[in-house]
């Protein structure tokens, strides 16, 4: 028996605010499945535990901060040109009710 | 004349024998064509004009570019319908790159929706089909680039590779795809899928294209902390074909026949195809050896990077929201708003992709799968350094053979014992290693590929590794179909 | 008290730079919306996070001088959650490793040392704000991206008085450092507060509640003194079981706490590590050269002014509330001004006309080099005190240097042969008071004192018209 269920993989869902159909919610669960056995075998692997997770791609990379210095903003017309919903200046969503 | 490789093209026009607007004409014609038979594109940019011919070797070459590019004032989708009307204000640092090099940027290609698929199939423009045969996949998700270079569209256009989106595509097209170390080349602007794994790149028909091509887009960036300084490297400059006394190895656990007894004629055949590639090499002095690796680490690559690549993408996907840009979502309240426009705007596999990364992250299932993930794939890139140590690289087939059919194609995990075989180019995003795909055959009139990849920073040296496989065999610079019409 | 009450907190402050802390937008409080905003700020497509080095340093800057342990690589962490003020979908923060963990901080609670325990400090950056209207909510990208400073204590805290001491002793520190102006009214500080009670002799903690978002000191205090009271009166009537672990926040019409969610409804937020910034390892030089910058603090600078000085506690408090006071102050001191006297002019007459003109110190024209034109021409009995403060007044007026009035139009007579000569004119027309004062009358020589400056129109130097007067009468 899986240890997932349709309600879990819904759940995940909404809170990535995605709805799901029946057969993707199906999909989800069968790949889960097989991810979870081979993590299962990671879970395995002797001193696991004392490695330490990669994060980034080069992770013995150096580099410099960047000085702080401000550039001009960008335009407003820029700003808003792929926006459906504004005014004046300023994006407009629905209330948010605090 | 656009199925020319750079060096003939450049040749040509500072000959005067054809002009840049003819080069961009006739790739803009193609596309047109191109586009009936495989609908590689999402926008073909009809008015797109020639460019003054310098000494640059670029100047005036036409190219396309995979739409999760960002370009200024053109249409970038990434292939989803969350994006179907974006237009941004500014362009990627590739492009800009490219663009003072003097190319010209006719069409923008398809691709699996933001790079999260390896079909061809999920680009909300539809289905990408292989120029070899339309019945068949181009992999992907760099699947329109791939399409329209193998098809003679132009010598090169732009990719992104964040497991083997590059290097996969262009194995079952028949031409070549590289992705240099991460970090020379900048990913501002490029749509993000998993930001520690995705590699920009390019898919060309020729080794030393490709050089070019990424000595134009490559360079430290202002707005991408993670790029470095390689004025010092000039891929094309260090192309010379000499080989002798460089050491390769592959991986036992992957190409040894034994490992698959259900192995089909198609998988006997491409192993055969690949041992002759590596005869060939040796032909050549070039010393390869056979390495055995853990099984057990090998076989978990792929649920390393579906844990990963899923996890990142499940962050670097909420900007997508409706708010600010792309098509509002319907809704009362901000939440609906914005799950009726993501419920709408990803295609199912996405969907899945990101419900998987939301669990990977979850407090209580982050050490299981997240942090364990991060940890195999420290111990597999170990591994390859380690060997790199006294390696130049890796060479291995790329997938099991040949295109599959479109019908009844999926983008699943498989428990298949040739997983790892399918999936193992996860590697070299992995470690960030550079790594290029070229073709090395023939399987039922199909092309398939072999991949050399190397140690960080080493990108010269594995294009000259894989300059002098090309050189022993006449798959350079091949179109799908022949040299005549698409 | 009835119970003991523990509290710990949460302090926000926007740090002060030129540009925000992964973007190069103005950090700028502008009234336009939308005005200081780049791609990074609103998240388009492709924008990848370019960590400031300025924030970067001072965030460390804050974290020395709170003795805090440094981590050897500075890493960021992504918070990921849905809300239109945060257009990434995540905020870019430091979970991991933040910039200083385990500092310590001995405070003043009036009169009492009190050592406040640091669990950590970490640099992060702030969200969009939202301007709520009728029918819409209004978004406004220009505070996005502006860099925080999150610091977290141990709930170490006992009374709201020692919350709010230690909330300004921090304040104070950070603008002592130039780290923030750390300006509630420009809500540039916002703090989450969390209360809960015990009996003294309890081993165990009491239900934690949290108040979000409370945004001024005086706030603060309200909030503990109310949730400690409300918490309590629940524990009397034996319902300290409906004290429950919740997040409330502050209402400042009714002064009450009110219910926001519960800890069931907490967010997962999914924290993991950011792969687009490296990480950066920190080096011994840079952190010793941030070292060898801290400013003196208040706390030693107060030390100073009343050992080496001899001010009195209450005058060097004052002096220490802002720094650019005590700069103003030190200032006065390194020129050669006594200290008793710039103490006195600074707290008394400075202190009047900048409340008075509603104007700030760093705008204030008589800079401590022209204060000391003054209060060296009063030392030298060339002016009045009463002069004095008239100079003061109209150099302020005419924005020119005291100078110009010293020397010129308020030039007093100090010459000792011209007051010689107009005190013996003096003298020789009032011969009766002259017997008088002889004759043990002697509060008669202000009488004197008054002719000269009546006749002098008050510009005779008192100090030698004192002196010639006392030669001439006692002798």
């Amino acid at each position: 028996m899986s240890k997932f269920t349709s309600a879990m993989v819904d759940d995940y869902a909404d809170k990535l605010l995605i709805g799901l159909s029946k057969e993707e919610n199906d999909l989800v669960l069968k790949e889960f499945d097989i991810i979870d056995e081979n993590m299962q075998k990671i879970a395995n692997m002797e001193g696991i535990e004392s490695v330490e997770a990669m994060t980034h791609a080069l992770d013995d990379f150096t580099y410099d901060l960047r000085e702080d210095i401000a550039k001009d903003s960008i335009a407003i017309e820029d700003l808003l040109k792929n926006c459906d919903n504004y005014e004046d200046r300023e994006i407009s969503v629905p209330k948010v009710i605090e | 004349m656009t199925e020319l490789s750079i060096e003939k093209l450049h040749e040509l026009l500072i000959n005067g024998e054809v002009s840049s607007d003819e080069l961009v004409k006739e790739a803009i014609e193609k596309s047109k064509k191109l586009q009936k038979k495989c609908n590689p594109f999402v926008t073909i940019i009809e008015d797109a004009e020639g460019k003054k011919v310098t000494d640059n070797l670029l100047s005036g070459i036409p190219y396309g570019i995979k739409d999760n590019y960002s370009t200024k004032g053109i249409l970038s989708t990434g292939s989803s319908n969350t994006l179907k009307d974006y237009v941004p204000f500014f362009d990627a640092t590739a492009v800009v790159n490219l663009k003072k090099a003097g190319v010209v940027a006719v069409n923008k290609t398809a691709l699996d929706e933001f790079g999260m698929g390896g079909t061809g199939t999920t680009a909300h423009t539809g289905i990408i089909k292989n120029p070899w045969d339309i019945n068949r996949m181009c992999a992907g998700s760099s699947s329109g680039s791939a399409c329209a270079v193998a098809s003679g569209v132009y010598p090169f256009a732009l990719g992104s590779d964040t497991g083997d989106s590059i290097r996969k595509p262009a194995a079952f097209c028949g031409i070549v795809g590289y992705k240099p170390t991460y970090g020379m080349i900048s990913r501002y602007g490029l749509f993000p899928f998993a930001s520690s794994l995705d590699h920009c790149g390019v898919l060309t028909r020729s080794v030393k294209d490709a050089a070019i091509v990424v000595d134009a887009m490559k360079g430290k960036d202002d707005k991408d902390l993670t790029t470095w300084d390689s004025s010092n490297i000039n891929l094309y400059d260090s192309i010379d074909g000499k080989v002798q006394g460089k050491k390769l190895f592959y991986i036992k656990e992957i190409v040894d026949l034994d490992n698959y007894p259900n192995a089909s004629d198609e998988l006997k055949k491409h192993l055969s195809i690949f041992n002759d590639s590596i005869e060939n090499l040796r032909k050549l002095g070039v010393v390869i050896n056979e390495i055995s690796i853990d099984k057990n680490l090998l076989n978990v690559i792929p649920s390393v990077y579906v844990c990963i690549s899923c996890a990142e993408a499940t962050s670097n996907l909420s900007n997508l929201t409706g708010i600010i840009f792309g098509p509002r979502g319907k809704g009362k309240t901000y939440i609906d708003m914005m799950k009726d426009y993501r419920t709408n705007g990803f295609s199912p596999l996405i969907k899945r992709r990101l419900v998987i990364g939301s669990y990977i992250l979850q407090k209580e299932n982050q050490e299981r799968y997240f942090v364990n993930a991060g940890r195999v794939r420290r111990l597999i890139v170990d591994k390859m350094k380690e060997l790199f140590k006294e390696y130049d690289g890796l060479i291995l087939p790329v997938s099991t053979g040949i295109a599959p059919y479109l019908d009844g194609s999926k983008d699943e995990l498989s428990k298949d014992d040739t997983a790892i075989l399918e999936e193992h180019l996860q590697i070299g995003n992995f470690g960030g290693f550079p790594s290029i795909t070229i073709p090395n055959g023939f399987i039922d009139n199909m092309p398939v590929g072999i991949n050399v990849t190397g140690n960080c920073f080493d990108d010269a040296n594995v294009l000259n590794i894989a300059y002098a496989l090309e050189s022993t065999m006449n798959y350079k610079g091949m179109i799908a179909g022949g040299n005549n019409e698409i | 008290m009835k119970y003991k009450a523990v509290i710990g907190l949460e302090m926000h402050c926007e740090i002060k730079s030129n540009s925000k802390v992964f973007s190069s937008a103005k950090n700028e409080y502008d009234e336009l919306p939308n005005c200081n905003v780049s791609e990074i700020d609103m998240a388009f497509p492709g924008m990848l996070p370019v960590l400031n080095k300025e924030c970067v340093r001072k965030a460390l800057l804050a974290s020395l001088v709170l003795g805090c342990k440094q981590p050897d690589y500075i890493y960021f962490d992504r918070k990921n959650y849905y809300y239109p003020d945060l257009p990434k979908g995540y905020q870019i923060t430091q979970m991991h490793a933040p910039i200083g963990v385990d500092g310590k901080l001995v405070i003043d609670v009036n009169g009492k040392e009190k050592e406040v325990l640091i669990h950590d400090i970490h640099l992060e950056e702030d969200s969009a704000s939202l301007d709520h209207y009728s029918d819409a909510t209004l978004i406004d990208y220009n505070r996005c991206g502006v860099p925080l400073l999150e610091l977290v204590t141990e709930p170490c805290l006992n009374s709201a008085e020692e919350a709010v001491a230690f909330l300004e002793t921090i304040r104070r520190i950070y603008q002592y450092c130039d780290i923030s102006d750390a300006d509630t009214k420009k809500g540039q500080i916002r703090c989450d507060v969390n209360v809960s009670i015990m009996n003294e002799e309890d081993k165990t903690l009491g239900t934690k509640v949290e108040m979000k978002n409370v945004n001024s000191f005086s706030n603060v205090y309200d909030t503990i003194i109310y949730e400690i009271e409300r918490q309590s009166k629940l524990k009397d009537s034996g319902r300290y079981d409906e004290v429950i672990q919740e997040t409330r926040r502050f209402d400042e019409e009714t002064g009450t706490t009110i219910r926001m969610r519960g800890k069931v409804d907490a967010v997962d937020y999914k924290y993991f590590v950011e792969p687009n910034i490296p990480k950066y390892k920190l080096n011994n030089k840079w952190l010793e050269e941030i070292k060898k910058s801290i400013p003196m603090l208040p706390k030693d600078r107060k030390k100073m002014y009343i050992e080496k000085y001899l001010l009195s506690e209450y005058d060097a408090n004052i002096i220490i509330k802002e720094r650019i006071t005590a700069d103003y102050f030190e200032k006065c001191v390194i020129l050669g001004i006594n200290p008793k006297t710039a103490a006195n002019w600074l707290i008394v007459q400075i202190v009047a006309y900048l409340n008075k003109n509603d104007i700030e110190l760093k705008d204030f024209y008589l800079q401590p080099e022209y204060l000391k034109q003054i209060t060296d021409a009063q030392e030298k009995g060339i002016i009045s005190s009463k002069q004095a403060k008239e100079i003061f007044n109209k150099s302020l007026e005419e924005k020119r240097e005291p100078n110009n009035y010293i020397s010129m139009d308020n030039g007093q007579i100090s010459d000792e042969k011209e007051l010689n000569i107009l005190i013996e004119n003096i003298l020789s027309n009032n011969t009766k008071q002259i017997e008088e004062y002889k004759n043990g009358k002697t509060n008669l020589f202000d009488y004197f004192v008054g002719q000269v400056m009546k006749e002098t129109k008050g510009k005779a130097n008192p100090i030698v018209t004192k002196k010639i007067l006392k030669d001439k009468l006692d002798n």
